[in-house]
């Protein structure tokens, strides 16, 4: 026993070292953690019993030029189930009830959207009133039943304004990476499209947050005390040049037979956008809720293109239009003047080994240039393309605002082609393509391709003076303080014409309408003149394209309207009558000179 | 009958201490800071406590005597109890442990440890064969591996390191030379050893090598280098044989940050919790890990961290502090006993206390794995309440008892 003694003593003393050792280790441990990292765990303790709330301000409205309502926002009811509180055999029959479904269906929609017992699991989102009234007066009757209210984007204009309001969405996770310093958020909404796009971070406002504590399962447990709620600040309202009147005439008379096309309206002496209607059209409240797949996959695959934004977007030849470019360009570089007459028109004429057709079989004889434009005489204007060149040409046709963007707010807006050596040398190869291409582009015809908005603010130019403004659709921002901030216009470019050719030019475009043999001598109206061209814009796929751009009063114009009717054939059968009805529309109703002429309209119906 | 005034009190005391803190403790872990009460955790706690401290009273008055004869009966049943358990035993969390006898969950991992300490106790104590004789190491082995291997496969990987921890610290107690211990755990490097083969042959060379300096019996060596041999050669199947769970473990054990959301995020929330009370602590019921429930398993395992949270590194030191004097006076305990058997029922006590102190305050922050190890006298549970209080019992009785034979 007694060497026993002696060998338990060191081996006692061993068991004490390792319990000194574990002590040391323990305390060491625990003073590491709870004083050296204290601040980084009171940081991660503190993000875990917080949950940060965006609170989603209120996004701007949008107002035409009158203050009607173009966007604006509504309550929208979302029903939840909170898994904690639920009387399976109760609350679920009450929901079915309620919304019409299966209560089945609502038990396993409850179970598919559970993230924790406390947290509410959306059953049916965009609800009316009427239903959550009823949550709301007998709230026992529904156990477990909760419901959240959240802000729609709501277009209650008819559909044609998809074209510029465009839509929102939520943010995706491309354009949070493109744009980091925009105060993205995922799930937040944004606009996709069209001035909700261009003017997102004016009418979305700055998001606020909301503290509050809440336990491991999502359970809310009150304000969280050691952070003040930030408040959001309202977006702004915006106010636009469209006159929403004017927008729904052009629809309500657009040849619906006609499926496609554009119409661009506006006010030369400032650019403000009066119209812009694209045809087809869509509704854009579609898209303020989640969109089934299939009725996705048909937008995406309507041949009709709905989603195309034609007045920007789409490009087309403009046909005899851009007669009054070549023109403009040959009276500046002297080869012409209004007097000059060319050769005769026979309904064509030989140029090298091929003939050029004029659209009038029959020809037009012998024409000065203010009588070729009349009767858009193509004979007459090849002559001209010809002595010009591709160069002149192609110099003047830049100037004049075409193969550019006009610089619209919103996004999507096509360049358009007006083609120079270097392009026709990239297309075909050097020196493997004829001079005699001139005489194509001349016409408005061959490569040369516009937008209706390229066209709306040349003839705009030459309504005005030669003074191009930029076209633009906002007038005014209102933010929410109540200071109000005006958009000036802005100069874009200034035509490069003399006064002198543009007083022939509009010497030209009055004719066309209220001369004898113009081609659209039908919109003649006697109260006030109307100049303007026709134009048709030859369509390999099918029937011409019609044009017609017009402005009037002639002498003091107010409004010039560029339409196309796809596949309408002939400008002056198929555009130019609704571009008349248009222009007297505004007429009657802006300028108080023709307001009387209304009357006379509302006085001859019974 | 020990007259109170031979009790050994300030054991008591410090053992009482833990319990009430651990009552006042588990009020916080299950409050409810909205309805602004807690479970019936609590107070079921502070009744085990009382039928605890009853038991205790009962126990310290049992003749020595009668603790030493019956040391293989109790064996007897607990083993019995523990194949039942395996069949019968009800689950909460995949692992079948606990026994429903009315109102009692009874932990038959608890009786085990207690029925063991006693049996080793006795055989260490009488057996005449020298500690390195291998007959008296394998018949031990078997007393303690038979229920070890039974808990283990409930599966109670925690409860079963207790077991072998208490088995191996017998044997150094009763005189085993240390550098046998080695010897002994040699086939589990080897199984570590084993995942790559030049690691294997490095480590038997060594291995070799140190049989030759040491020179034990011919029997021992040659059951050392067969069982290094065969742990080496199963390695692979051994990890395979692993639950997924345990696996997991190892690895969350290794890398914390591996699996956030299952395993790994006991570990971090623990370790947010314990980080988060500085020096004095968010305050009583005022720890936001705890009361808002990000902490798992707070009332049983992560118990300290609670207590880590709420009162901070001075709350942690006191609770260390009283662990430390408490094993500190079980070593001496066992130091003073004359009789072999008290003086192993004391040490082996104090060496439960101390594994599962360490182990369990350990995890709380990643210094020890996750092994479900309850936190002596702190975690919820009756019967691992009653048996820490045993072990208490034991330890007032060696100490009473310190100059008998």
């Amino acid at each position: 026993m007694q060497t026993h003694r002696v060998d338990r003593d060191l081996r006692a003393k061993i068991g004490m070292g390792l319990l000194g050792l574990a002590v040391v280790a323990l305390l060491i441990g625990l003073f590491y953690h709870q004083i050296i990292l204290h601040n980084d765990y009171e940081v991660q303790s503190e993000s875990n019993r917080i949950r940060v709330q965006p609170i989603i301000p209120k996004r701007g409205v949008i107002y035409d030029r009158h203050y009607k309502i173009i966007a604006d926002n509504m309550l929208s009811f979302t029903v939840s189930v909170v898994p904690f509180e639920v009387k399976k055999d109760i609350t679920y029959k009450k929901l079915g009830e309620l919304l019409g479904m299966d209560p089945a269906a609502v038990q396993k929609k409850a179970k598919a959207n559970f993230a924790s017992e406390f947290i509410p699991s959306p059953i049916k989102r965009g609800l009316g009133i009427e239903e959550v009234s009823l949550l709301e007066e007998q709230g026992d009757a529904y156990p477990g039943i909760t419901y959240s209210v959240e802000s729609v984007r709501r277009y209650p204009v008819d559909a044609s304004v998809e074209s510029f309001i465009g839509y929102i969405g939520e943010v995706s996770p491309e354009e949070i990476a493109a744009d980091p310093d925009k105060g993205y958020r995922p799930g937040m909404l944004v606009g996709k499209k069209g001035i909700e796009k261009a003017y997102d971070q004016l009418l979305r406002g700055i998001e606020g947050t909301n503290y509050i504590e809440v336990s491991a399962r999502g359970k809310i447990i009150g304000p969280y005390r050691g952070k003040d709620r930030v408040a959001p600040v309202p977006g702004a309202d915006l106010n636009l040049a469209i006159d929403l009147d004017l927008q729904r005439f052009i629809v309500e008379n657009f040849d619906t037979n006609r499926c496609c096309g554009a119409v661009v309206a506006m006010d030369p002496r400032n650019g403000e956008i009066l119209a812009l209607v694209s045809f087809p059209g869509m509704d854009p409240n579609i898209f303020s809720r989640p969109i089934p797949t299939e009725l996705w996959q048909g937008i995406i695959g309507d041949s009709l293109h709905p989603l195309m934004n034609r007045p920007i977007a789409a490009l087309y030849t403009p046909g005899s239009t851009a007669k009054l470019l070549t023109a403009g360009a040959a009276l500046e570089t002297g080869k012409i003047t209004e007097n000059t007459y060319l050769r005769p028109c026979y309904g064509g004429m030989q140029f090298g080994n091929r003939f050029f057709r004029c659209w009038e079989e029959r020809g037009h004889g012998r024409l000065n240039m203010l009588h070729a434009i009349e009767h858009s005489c193509n004979v007459y204007f090849y002559q001209v393309g010809q002595m010009l060149g591709v160069d002149t040409w192609h110099d003047y046709a830049t100037k004049c605002g075409f193969g550019r963007k006009t610089g619209l707010e919103i996004v999507g807006e096509f360049d358009g082609i007006a083609p120079s050596t270097a392009y026709l040398d990239r297309l075909y190869g050097k020196k493997r393509w004829s001079p005699l291409l001139a005489i194509n582009f001349a016409i408005g015809q061959g490569e040369f391709s516009v937008t209706p908005l390229q066209l709306a603010q040349f003839y705009c130019g030459l309504a005005n003076n030669g003074l191009v403004y930029k076209p633009h659709l906002l007038r005014e921002i209102r933010h929410p303080d109540g200071s109000v901030v005006r958009v000036a216009p802005q100069l874009s470019f200034k035509l490069p014409f003399s006064q002198p050719t543009l007083a022939k030019l509009n010497e030209a475009l009055k004719l066309v309408v209220q001369g004898d043999g113009g081609t659209a001598r039908g919109r003649r109206q006697k109260e006030y003149n109307i100049s303007g061209k026709t134009g048709t814009a030859q369509n390999p796929h099918g029937n011409d394209h019609a044009w017609f751009v017009a402005f009037a009063p002639s002498e003091d114009p107010r409004i010039c309207v560029t339409a196309i009717v796809e596949n309408g054939g002939h400008g002056s059968e198929a555009a130019a009558p609704i571009v008349g009805k248009i222009i007297h529309h505004f007429l009657i109703n802006n300028v108080p000179q023709f307001a009387h002429l209304k009357k006379e309209v509302a006085s001859t119906r019974p | 009958m020990i007259a109170l005034r031979h009790i050994n009190l300030r054991l008591v005391a410090a053992a009482l201490f833990l319990s009430l803190l651990g009552v006042m403790l588990i009020y916080s872990a299950r409050y409810d800071a909205i309805s602004g009460s807690s479970s019936t955790h609590f107070a079921r706690q502070f009744l085990w406590l009382l039928m605890a401290l009853g038991l205790f009273y009962a126990f310290i008055n049992t003749p020595l005597r009668l603790i030493d004869f019956s040391a293989y009966p109790l064996l007897g049943i607990s083993v019995i109890l523990l194949i039942v358990v395996l069949f019968f035993g009800y689950s909460k969390t995949g692992a079948a442990r606990a026994l429903a006898l009315g109102p009692l969950n009874l932990t038959p991992s608890d009786v085990g440890k207690i029925a063991v300490l006693i049996a080793l106790s006795r055989f260490l104590a009488y057996t005449k064969r020298p500690p390195e004789s291998i007959w008296r190491l394998a018949i031990s082995g078997l007393l303690v591996g038979i229920p070890a291997i039974l808990v283990m496969r409930q599966p109670d990987l925690g409860s079963s390191l207790v077991f072998v921890a208490l088995l191996f610290s017998m044997w150094y107690w009763s005189g085993l030379n240390p550098l046998y211990l080695l010897l002994i755990i040699s086939p589990l490097v080897s199984l570590l050893a084993a995942f790559h083969w030049v690691t294997w042959v490095i480590y038997l060379t060594l291995l070799v090598l140190f049989l030759l300096f040491l020179r034990p019996g011919l029997l021992f060596g040659i059951v050392t280098v067969v069982a290094n041999l065969a742990f080496g050669i199963i390695t692979p199947f051994f990890w395979n044989s692993l639950a997924e769970y345990q696996k997991l473990r190892i690895l969350i054990f290794l890398d914390p940050g591996r699996d956030p959301n299952k395993a790994g995020y006991q570990i971090i929330q623990s370790k947010i919790a314990v980080g988060s009370g500085g020096i004095i602590g968010k305050g009583y019921l005022g720890g936001s890990q705890s009361q808002l429930e990000f902490l798992p398993e707070r009332h049983t395992d992560f118990i300290f961290s609670v207590l880590a949270e709420e009162f901070g590194f001075i709350g942690a030191m006191v609770v260390v502090g009283v662990f430390a004097y408490i094993i500190y006076k079980g070593i001496n305990i066992a130091l003073r006993c004359r009789s072999k058997f008290t003086s192993n029922l004391a040490w082996g006590a104090t060496t439960i206390i101390f594994f599962q102190f360490f182990i369990n305050i350990g995890m709380t922050f990643g210094l020890t794995p996750v092994t479900g190890v309850p936190l002596p006298f702190l975690s919820y549970g009756g019967t691992s309440l009653i048996f820490f209080w045993s072990l208490i019992g034991l330890l007032v009785l060696a100490d009473y008892y310190w100059t008998e034979y």
